[in-house]
């Protein structure tokens, strides 16, 4: 068992910023431990110590303010699943969350850690990009807002420096008439290669979208919204036949994406199934559900 | 190495330690308390070998570091039967025949204890979902969903005879 020489426990945001700035060692704030623990058991963690965050009050909330929703990063999965504020407002993130590992796992991980560790296939973040949410990030320089977008830089990599920790995710509610959704395949690491998730958000106006949002998982380093496919939708009639075209053109962005990655045969044709899915859960509302 | 003075809540009964802050739950409840009904699978939050039920919620231990519980409620398999009777779910794992090795039995009750006292009377498929985080190399699965809907229907039967 590696050593943890420096095990923090501050009862609020600005004591724990101020211990990142003023401490000489390298520390990593703790959310959920989800990742972290088993990753410094196995020594794959060069640091010498935490910052764990569970002991702020004031970065679990969920709430609605100036017509947007806003979370406290350590907001638990299992807590944005279940809450029925997010399950109306915003559905395509509450399906997103109970996608997430098993019970155990969405009990313990935080939407605050899904961002921080920049996996290709993070369920939330992929909502989160879908929903252009943005992150409030603290440090003793002060309080920056930046889009989660804009903050993943690679598989594993974002740019929220050492100093800084995420406080809050924040999005505009998505018009009352909106159908959201999300869906994934692959659910446990050992099937890492077949993960792919999509989350989606479309309004209808005179029977035709007009807005469309569509984010993809594990199809590039970080999730990431598609114009391509966003666009192909607009001013278009919700019917069999577009769920049809729509996921053919989907195969052939994914395949565009990839190139030749070693992933790209399957993930191309595997796109296809989930796009079929969820338009057909959006547009016709079928509750088929593949998994 | 740094010490943290830990105090916690297992099984309701107030505990108090120093301990290495780089163990997990999973370790202090094993080594230093001798909880030891609590199994180490994975070690990395795919088998639910390790769940406990922390503030009423259903986690894996080995993915928990041991200050993260601090004035917190733990409760593990030792705090579910009372007076040594077993419980409920425990009684209707036996009669399912839903325990084969056992190595896995312990989170899945957890598991399905959680289940049950949000919801008393669950769906298969709510009952498959609420175990989906626990892996059973033995029985198949098909016995402890049975065992979770005898125990459902045994809770409310004695329910049922203390409110007649
Ligand atoms: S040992 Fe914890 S989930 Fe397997
Ligand atoms: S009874 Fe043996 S692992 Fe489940």
């Amino acid at each position: 068992m590696p050593e943890c020489s420096v095990y923090y426990q501050p009862e609020s945001i600005s004591e724990a910023v101020n211990f990142l700035a003023s401490s000489e060692r390298t520390l990593k704030p703790l959310a959920g431990g989800t990742d972290i623990v088993p990753a410094m058991r196995k020594g794959e963690m060069n640091i010498d110590g935490l910052v764990d965050l569970s002991k702020i009050p004031d970065i679990r909330s969920i709430k609605i303010e100036d017509n947007e929703i806003k979370l406290g990063s350590l907001c638990t999965f299992a807590q944005i699943e279940r809450s029925p504020l997010i399950q109306t407002k915003a559905s395509l993130l509450a399906q997103a969350a109970g996608a997430v590992g098993s019970p155990q796992i969405r009990s313990l991980g935080t939407i605050g850690g899904n961002i921080a560790n920049a996996s290709p296939a993070a369920d939330t973040v992929t909502a989160f990009i879908a929903l252009d949410a943005k992150a409030r990030l603290e440090s003793t320089n002060g309080t920056r807002s930046v889009l989660v977008s804009e903050l993943l830089c690679g598989v594993g990599k974002t740019n929220i420096s050492s100093n800084e920790i995420i406080a809050e995710i924040s999005f505009k509610i998505p018009s009352e008439n909106n159908q959201s959704g999300f869906i994934k395949l692959g659910r446990r690491k050992a099937l890492a290669i077949a993960r792919m998730n999509l989350a989606m958000i479309i309004t209808l106006h005179d029977g035709l979208i007009d807005f469309a949002r569509v984010s993809l998982g594990a199809v590039g380093p970080n999730p990431s919204r598609n114009t391509n496919l966003e666009e192909f939708l607009i001013g278009k009639k919700p019917s069999d036949s577009l769920i049809d075209s729509f996921a053919q053109f989907a195969g052939e962005e994914v395949s565009r994406m990839l190139g030749s990655r070693a992933s790209a045969a399957y993930k191309c044709e595997a796109v296809k199934g989930i796009v079929r899915d969820l338009s057909s859960r959006l547009f016709l509302g079928s509750e088929q559900v593949v998994i | 190495m740094a010490q943290y003075h830990l105090e916690m809540k297992v099984n309701g009964n107030s505990v108090a330690l120093d301990i290495d802050p780089g163990l997990r739950l999973l370790d202090v409840l094993r080594d230093c308390l001798h909880l030891t009904g609590t199994k180490e699978g994975c070690s990395e939050g795919e088998c639910g070998a390790c769940s406990v039920i922390l503030d009423g919620e259903l986690v894996d231990s080995c993915l928990v570091f041991a200050p993260q519980a601090s004035g917190r409620e733990v409760i593990t398999i030792e705090g579910v039967a009372r007076n040594g009777e077993l419980d409920y779910l425990q009684q209707a794992f036996l009669d399912a025949g839903a325990v084969q090795c056992g190595y896995c039995t312990p989170g899945m009750i957890l598991a399905a204890k959680v289940l049950l006292d949000r919801n008393p009377h669950p769906t298969r498929q709510e009952i498959s979902k609420a175990i989906s985080g626990n892996i059973c190399r033995c029985t198949g699965y098909a016995k402890m969903v049975q065992g979770v809907e005898l125990a459902a229907a045994s809770k409310e039967a004695k329910e049922g005879a203390v409110r007649a």
